[in-house]
């Protein structure tokens, strides 16, 4: 981790700029943490803040998120939005279409557990971690932009942390 | 023609039909006869006067004691507005489509059969559509509907 | 010659699709590359909201309404409560009208310009979605000091406004609103004589006038058509009759002046607005009577608002008690899914795609 921190400096330092050392793991997660492409998964009002940080203002795109329409490019389902039952079985197969190493970020309270619908409503999913694993939760009905980009730099953290071998294992 | 004009054209041609009801506010309502529904729209329709043609919205309701269906009509030509509700117990629960004369009430209809399972007569196509595929747990917009995951709010 | 045909084929759109506009799902059937038949399902969206208001006090049900239909959440809002003084027979204070009918018309502009960006990029052109969404900002900045909230408000309450706005807000809506004005020029220039955006749009998708109505289409796609009925006119609501501006109608029906006429709406909206904060009153913002467990007496009215999309309404029935027993809402776009099949027909996919996307169509509505 130590030595993609002090990269800039170190590599100004060899001749030519153009030879780094570092692990093979750092390497790799340093790829993937910065380009987090995500499928565009936007069911519900949630979907609209999703939109507003993509556009102007917050502009998205500087933590190297760019949306894609169709799963087998992404990296990243940003589930925004309600879940139905009518719904669900999609979000399962859009995630089991998604290449591997694949992450999945919760947005706003009806991910999370069916938020304003918790009680009573019959046919919300209650929650997507009955679908999907969630490596990442933001609340929110809907969250602010800011905390969708804080959630998304927590899971670069996340990424950043990960072992070579994570994804085979499973 | 205002609200007031248009109460009284229709206890003036319609009466009888169109029974008025004391429950609805600001605009008119009234109540029609299952069995005349279908007459008297289309009478609604195609009187010059009143020439009602836009279909604004047709709803089920479950009052705990009958059914109801509830058709909100509006009229662009004479920018008039009026409600019309057909009762029918739980045990006869049947209204006949009024397509042919506002094509726009096919979904509102099979939304209708859907939630509250009051059946559509002569609809043409009467299949599911807001729920799950495999849905097996009848009406849910019904008063007595009952599931595992349907709790009620707590009282205030 | 001899007619050649193709093998009938089947292509599913949706409901994870872009252009969709979240969850409606199509079940085409081609032709080559032309459609024969769409079949719209939907339900994918499904939330009860229905079922759920029958099981909250009415200042409950606020909140439910706004995920109804959450571009315009204010107008939902507005319906609801609208219909539950109607039945109550309520006053209403006079600045609370006002800045009603302000929240509303800055709601309708936010609404429009995000049909902008978004049914550019449908289209086809990406840089209107940033133009569009830029200027929405400016406007969400607005709700955000008002309410708190940038999305789902909570705003317009049973018997008036939540709260008064602050300090220094009519100053920043004036400026808001004179960026907007100069912005609309950009706006225009970018798509009204792009000759790849007059190909796609101009003369495709050209919905009749009588189908139209027979279908219950209504706002904005209706005026496209060449029928001018607006309720802020015709069934006036609120204090609309005090004001002064143009309902704007088309007469082709086509997607380019079902894209125009919003464009033309904003710039009224923009009058509005001007005229509502010069007459601004002083006084209450909220009918005191109104407690949190508040309870109308028995009756039931259909109450319908012009929102941005046509016609918002709602079906509200009450028992006397502390919840409503039953609250039909009615959403312009459920008319507009249905009517999709019989006019989209015999074009390509493409032009699906434009039509689909002017017509502003929001899937909470329809599925609710
Ligand atoms: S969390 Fe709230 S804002 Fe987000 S989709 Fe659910 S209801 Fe809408």
């Amino acid at each position: 981790m130590g030595i993609i921190k002090k990269l800039p400096i170190y590599s100004e330092k060899f001749p030519g700029g153009g030879i780094v050392t570092t692990s093979l793991e750092a390497a790799l997660n340093q790829g993937r943490a910065k380009s987090l492409w995500y499928l565009l998964f936007g069911t519900a009002c949630c979907a609209i803040e999703l939109m507003c940080t993509g556009a102007s203002r917050y502009d998205f795109d500087r933590l190297g998120m760019i949306f894609r329409a169709t799963p087998r490019q992404a990296d990243l389902i940003l589930c925004a939005g309600t879940i139905t039952k009518k719904m669900a079985p999609r979000l399962r197969r859009l995630y089991d279409q998604m290449a591997e190493p694949r992450y999945v970020i919760a947005m706003g309270g009806c991910t999370i557990n069916g938020g304003p619908f918790y009680y009573d409503s019959y046919s919300v999913e209650k929650g997507i971690d009955h679908i999907i694993p969630v490596d990442i939760y933001i609340p929110g009905c809907p969250p602010r932009p800011e905390s969708l980009m804080e959630g998304c730099i927590h899971l670069q953290e996340k990424i950043k942390k990960q072992k070579l071998l994570d994804w085979q294992e499973k | 023609m205002t609200r007031d004009e248009l109460r009284a054209y229709i206890a003036e041609h319609y009466d009888g039909r169109l029974k008025p009801l004391k429950t609805g506010k600001y605009d008119p309502l009234y109540e029609v006869a299952v069995d005349k529904i279908f007459e008297v729209a289309k009478a609604l329709k195609e009187d010059d006067n009143l020439k009602f043609d836009f279909l604004c919205n047709l709803g089920g309701v479950d009052t705990g004691e009958h059914f109801e269906a509830v058709y909100n009509i509006a009229s662009i030509s004479n920018n008039l507005r009026l409600d019309f509700k057909v009762i029918m117990s739980y045990d006869q629960a049947e209204v006949e489509s009024l397509q042919e004369i506002w094509p726009a009430i096919n979904w509102y209809e099979r939304e209708m059969w859907e939630l509250y399972g009051i059946n559509v007569k002569n609809h043409d196509n009467l299949t599911r559509f807001l729920l799950p595929d495999d849905w097996d747990q009848g009406h849910p917009m019904r008063k007595d509907w009952d599931a595992p995951d349907f709790k009620r709010k707590p009282e205030l | 010659m001899r007619e050649l045909r193709t093998e009938e084929f089947i292509v599913n759109m949706g409901p994870q699709h872009p252009s969709t506009h979240g969850v409606c799902r199509l079940v085409l059937t081609m032709d080559g590359e032309k459609i024969v038949k769409i079949e719209p399902v939907i339900g994918y969206l499904h939330r009860a909201i229905e079922k759920v208001m029958e099981n909250r006090t009415y200042s409950q049900c606020i909140p439910m309404m706004d995920r109804v239909e959450y571009v315009t959440s204010m107008s939902c809002e507005y319906v609801f409560s609208l219909a539950t003084e109607r039945i109550a027979e309520m006053e209403v204070p006079e600045r609370a009208k006002y800045l009603r009918v302000i929240m509303l018309e800055l709601n309708r502009i936010a609404s429009h310009l995000l049909f902008y960006g978004v049914t550019a990029m449908d289209i086809g052109a990406l840089t209107p979605f940033l133009y569009g969404m830029r200027e929405r900002e400016l406007i969400i900045d607005l709700f955000e000091m008002t309410c708190g909230q940038r999305l789902t408000y909570n705003y317009i309450r049973i018997g008036g406004v939540s709260k008064d706005i602050p300090k220094g807000f009519e100053q920043k809506c004036r400026s808001a609103l004179k960026v907007i004005a100069e912005k609309m020029s950009d706006y225009e220039g970018l798509l009204n004589e792009n000759p790849i955006w007059l190909k796609r749009t101009k003369g495709v998708g050209i919905l009749p006038k009588e189908l139209a109505i027979a279908y219950g289409v209504s706002g904005p796609n209706l005026r496209a058509s060449g029928v001018q009925y607006d309720l802020r006119r015709n069934d006036p609501y609120c204090i609309y009759d005090k004001f002064d501006f143009d309902i704007p109608v088309r007469y082709n029906g086509d997607c380019f002046d079902r894209y125009i006429l919003r464009l033309d709406e904003i710039k009224q909206s923009m009058r509005i607005i001007y005229q509502a904060l010069d007459g601004l009153p002083e006084g209450d913002v909220k009918n005191k009577k109104v407690k949190l467990t508040f309870k109308p007496p028995a009756g039931e009215t259909y109450t319908r608002i012009e929102n941005s999309r046509g016609e918002l309404g709602v079906y509200l029935i009450s028992d006397g008690g502390k919840k409503p027993l039953r609250v039909k809402t009615r959403g312009a776009s459920f008319n507009h899914v249905q009517i999709l099949p019989h006019f989209s027909t015999n074009m390509l996919i493409a032009d699906l795609v434009a039509n689909f996307a002017t017509l502003d169509i929001i899937m909470p509505e329809v599925d609710r």
